[in-house]
């Protein structure tokens, strides 16, 4: 069933707002996304009705909270169907969860001489916490290489991944910039068959699309809440048997069992993963988000999104001047970067913020891709549940704008 | 603030910048850029005798904002001390630009020039 988004968007206060006088038009989820009133009800109710720490008072109002928090880690697992809610981990960000994995089971099964492959098109996220583990341990750390189309270059896998050194391969399930969907699951396939895990990085497509981690072939995948109407906090799921395998990555209250003055034995899963006190109103209202877009179909979001993709480009192929950067609407997700002769993205996102427009400019935390387009930087406008085919006129309206003002 | 950012004045600097190129035998010759939005300048300047800026010229590819507050800084900063200099702030750059108050997300790109002047006469 199609998306009813001018009923959506009366579920989102926000948009009852202007901007500069102007309709407000986000285009901005890539980067975080508005949030429901049903999100934001849920948050207020537990801290105005049932908040207390979790997993250690004994009176009612701690049971409720408890009770609360680990009601919403089973939606998030039945949200991505994981098999075993234990498997999910609830932490700051998505990007807390890829450093946990580089840090617990990288620094363990990770050594010299070993390989360590990632994409040209990784977010910093997923880029950077190998980059680094890579160094720390004296790892080979090779690229997927990007094509002019943004798309993966997967000729070179079974070339690096022929003598068994390599023992993970990290990948995102959707380019936050091209908007490019890798085919993951036959990367998994090629690196499992080679020895190595594979830690895929859901930023950009569990807000979106059905992800099945049953299915995807992910030992681990990482994936953030404000990203998909919760509030700032992220998720790691990964397979129980690697996870029981792993030392805890920061330790304190909660995350043990026993402690002694010389040693201390570790609590189970997943709160092993979770030191100190977790967030806890922000964890309930990241349930409440899962049971919004399940209600509104994982299916339907996607389909939506796709139209609205292709009317995107169609649309911005009608401005003098802008390059659309990444593969054509079939095989990318709600993104679309892009670049103008006659103006700097900063101005670019500058002069459709006065119509009233929101959308992001800079390297969107991408420095290698947009070297691979030997681009310093790019403008970015994404799409969302919220957005419908009046948002994009007004972007493309807003364009004209730019080149009215800046072209010579 | 868009429209303050986007009117008459600092477009004229933007496409018809003052002083853009490289100065022979200057005595500050400094690069700098803003690698999170590639927003990047080559400042050349030339001192007098007591050390205040005589000369300043510079070339680069940027955004609006760091463009044009290029241009109208190297006029702006003709005279003063290297102890002057280090001394100007945001709200100086702000003013050159026509007292404008700059959105956080702008502030480095008006700043260009004078963080690569610093730069360049802390190095001379």
């Amino acid at each position: 069933m199609a998306l009813d988004v001018q009923a959506i968007r009366q579920d989102f206060p926000i948009f009852q707002r202007e901007v500069h006088g102007k309709r407000l038009v986000f285009l901005d989820s890539a980067a975080s996304s508005q949030k429901p009133q049903a999100v934001i009800d849920a948050m207020t109710r537990i801290y105005t009705h049932s908040y207390a720490n979790v997993h250690r008072g004994l009176y009612t109002l701690a049971d409720e909270a408890t009770t609360a928090y680990e009601d919403a880690r089973g939606k998030l697992a039945r949200f991505i169907n994981a098999a075993d809610t234990a498997e999910v981990i609830l932490l700051r960000n998505a990007t807390e969860g890829l450093n946990l994995v580089a840090y617990s089971w990288g620094e363990q099964n990770v050594g010299a001489g070993d390989r360590i492959i990632i994409t040209e098109m990784e977010h910093h996220a997923n880029l950077v916490p190998w980059q680094q583990l890579a160094q720390r341990q004296g790892a080979e750390l090779a690229y997927i290489p990007v094509t002019e189309a943004g798309e993966l270059d997967l000729d070179v896998l079974p070339g690096l991944l022929a003598d068994g050194r390599t023992k993970v391969v990290a990948c995102s399930l959707m380019s936050n910039v091209v908007g490019t969907l890798p085919p993951v699951t036959r990367v998994a396939e090629m690196a499992h068959a080679a020895g190595a895990i594979v830690v895929m990085d859901g930023a950009q497509a569990v807000p979106h699309q059905p992800v099945d981690v049953q299915t995807l072939g992910a030992d681990f995948m990482a994936f953030s809440g404000h990203k998909m109407c919760g509030p700032g906090i992220g998720v790691l799921w990964g397979r129980r048997e690697l996870l029981e395998a792993m030392p805890p990555f920061l330790y304190g209250g909660d995350m043990i069992r026993t402690v002694k003055k010389t040693y201390a034995q570790w609590n189970d899963l997943p709160h092993k993963f979770e030191a100190g006190t977790p967030p806890i109103a922000e964890v309930v209202g990241l349930g409440a988000a899962a049971d919004y877009l399940s209600a509104l179909g994982m299916d339907a979001i996607h389909a939506h999104e796709r139209e609205m993709t292709a009317y995107a480009l169609e649309r911005l192929a009608e401005v003098d001047g802008l390059h659309v950067i990444g593969p054509g609407a079939d095989r990318r997700g709600g993104v679309a970067a892009f670049w103008m002769e006659a103006a700097h993205p900063h101005d670019i996102a500058s002069i459709v913020d006065a119509e009233g427009v929101c959308i992001r400019a800079g390297h969107h935390c991408a420095q290698p891709l947009h070297e691979c387009f030997n681009l310093p930087a790019t403008a970015r406008a994404s799409f969302y549940i919220y957005n419908d085919e009046a948002d994009v006129d007004a972007l493309i309206a807003a364009l004209h704008k730019v080149n009215r003002l800046l072209q010579r | 603030m868009t429209s303050d950012l986007y009117r008459e004045q600092l477009l004229d600097h933007y496409h018809n910048p003052n002083n853009y190129g490289v100065l022979e035998g200057a005595d500050v010759d400094v690069e700098w850029d803003n690698p999170t939005c590639g927003d990047k300048i080559h400042l050349t300047a030339k001192l007098d005798a007591e050390g205040r800026v005589a000369e300043v010229m510079f070339e680069g590819h940027g955004c609006v904002v760091s463009m044009a507050s290029s241009s109208m800084f190297t006029e702006r900063v003709i005279g003063k001390t290297p102890e002057e200099v280090a001394a100007m702030s945001l709200d100086d750059i702000q003013e050159m630009l026509g007292g404008i108050r700059l959105s956080m997300g702008r502030v480095r790109c008006a700043l260009l020039p004078l963080n690569a002047l610093k730069r360049g006469m802390d190095a001379s």
